[in-house]
């Protein structure tokens, strides 16, 4: 990998986001609008959850609402970084493989959409996380700021590879939104998971160890290693199968 | 005379349907070779499996110099300007040097003047008319200065004077020694091309 293709592919592709006006509407109204959601139809009142990743045992007495903005966090991380990262692999896939024909490999070329989604992820963290604390300072802020940019590493990385695997909008936005809405926008709430009857599937999507991470933090003190790892590794493994595909669509015959 | 692109008995089927069959032909430095054909006759299947968008079934295509593929579709960066795109398709070439003597910003400016689209330098892709992308679609292909030119209709979407200006540049890119490989459903551009094929369901003939 050469650093300078790298580096002009990178200023180009954050070039073309700065541009798009979807995505900025969507990156400044997405969290607020889920956080006025969330303040509109939640109330004080305590509820109690299970931590799936700590113990079966550790029951954890919180706000309704303190519990809802953590999660609509997660939720808004996760569905923004998969959209977007939708956008960079899918949008001018054809452009980018005619760049593969003059000269650049397809790793150069998803090594720089990956840094472009790596700041947009930094990004969308911070905003939530400042956004958390205009109602609610968590326990360590740190750790669940931590989980919501582990939420944009694992559904980025998915978007990453929807992206390169269909050449039409419609059917990424489908499989986006189906694993979102199901994973990150339900499943684990650890209000539903608590309960769920067949734990082994949620233990398994995507958004599991993120949502871990970032409750665990918020709301107990227990170590949040395993769960910071896990998601690591999920979302290593999405990546690299993105980098599959990416590199199966942009193949040239030398 | 220097072959510059050997195509031996290709073959490219989609599915069933079998595109090329055995095709075989040869470009020579300093040659302009037209193919023409009616629409869906393979030529832009054949010009891909030359530059290696398309594997063949069977065949082989040898390529001996540096190529210039102008695509029949826009292939361009539309959120990006001109200058942009210019300047994205310099770095994916390895041209390092941008300012200066042979640095490529002199070449960029010499197509914008060429192709008389020097005023949309900073225009958004979006908002040019599809002749102008066309322009700018056939200048990244010319960007590198390459010895050997792939273009699948390369002026669809120009005004008659740039379209006039193209084979005058032409002219003297081939003056120069450069081989072209043009694909071309205009008959009267026949008479440009020093060989012309022809692309007949499937089957290339010396017309």
């Amino acid at each position: 990998m050469r650093l300078r293709y790298i580096t002009a592919a990178w200023r180009m592709s954050v070039r073309e986001l700065l541009r798009s006006r979807i995505a900025l509407i969507l990156f400044l109204v997405i969290p607020a609008l889920f956080f006025a959601v969330i303040l509109l139809t939640t109330t004080h009142k305590e509820i109690g959850f299970k931590l799936a990743s700590v113990s079966e045992d550790a029951f954890i007495r919180v706000s309704q609402r303190r519990e809802a903005l953590v999660f609509i966090g997660l939720a808004a991380v996760g569905l923004l970084t998969s959209f977007l990262a939708l956008n960079l692999t899918q949008k001018h896939a054809a452009a980018n493989r005619r760049l593969v024909l003059c000269g650049y490999t397809t790793s150069e070329l998803l090594a720089a959409k990956f840094l472009t989604l790596a700041g947009l992820i930094v990004g969308i963290g911070v905003y939530l996380s400042s956004l958390l604390l205009l109602f609610f300072r968590p326990g360590r802020l740190l750790l669940v700021f931590l989980g919501f940019i582990l939420a944009g590493f694992v559904y980025g990385s998915y978007g990453l590879m929807v992206g390169a695997l269909f050449r039409r909008e419609l059917e990424g936005i489908l499989f986006i939104v189906l694993l979102a809405n199901i994973d990150i926008g339900w499943l684990q709430n650890p209000i539903y998971y608590a309960d769920a009857q067949n734990k082994f599937i949620i233990r398994h999507l995507p958004a599991y160890f993120p949502s871990q991470v970032s409750m665990t933090a918020a709301f107990s003190g227990h170590s949040v290693l395993a769960p910071l790892w896990g998601g690591l590794v999920y979302g290593s493994l999405l990546l690299l199968a993105a980098a599959l595909v990416f590199g199966w669509k942009m193949r040239i015959r030398k | 005379m220097v072959t510059v692109v050997d195509v031996r008995n290709v073959a490219k089927s989609f599915g069933r349907k079998r595109i090329l069959k055995d095709v075989s032909f040869s470009v020579c430095r300093g040659e302009m070779a037209g193919i023409v054909g009616e629409n869906g006759s393979g030529k832009t299947t054949l010009l891909k499996t030359i530059v290696g968008l398309l594997a063949p079934a069977a065949g082989e295509v040898i390529v001996q110099e540096k190529v210039g593929y102008c695509p029949q579709e826009m292939l361009v960066f539309d959120t990006l300007t001109v200058d942009e795109n210019f300047a994205y398709f310099a770095a994916a070439y390895g041209l390092r040097q941008a300012s200066g003597p042979g640095g490529w910003r002199g070449r960029e400016s010499l197509l914008l003047s060429r192709f008389g689209f020097a005023a949309y330098r900073d225009s958004l892709v979006s908002n040019l008319s599809g002749g102008t992308r066309q322009k700018l679609n056939l200048s990244l292909a010319l960007l590198h200065e390459p010895g050997l030119l792939i273009l699948d209709e390369p002026y669809s979407g120009f005004d008659w004077e740039t379209y006039l200006h193209f084979w005058d540049f032409a002219e003297e890119l081939k003056a120069a020694g450069k081989s072209f490989l043009v694909v071309s459903h205009f008959l009267h551009d026949r008479s440009r091309f020093d060989t012309v094929y022809e692309l007949r369901e499937g089957v290339l003939r010396c017309a």
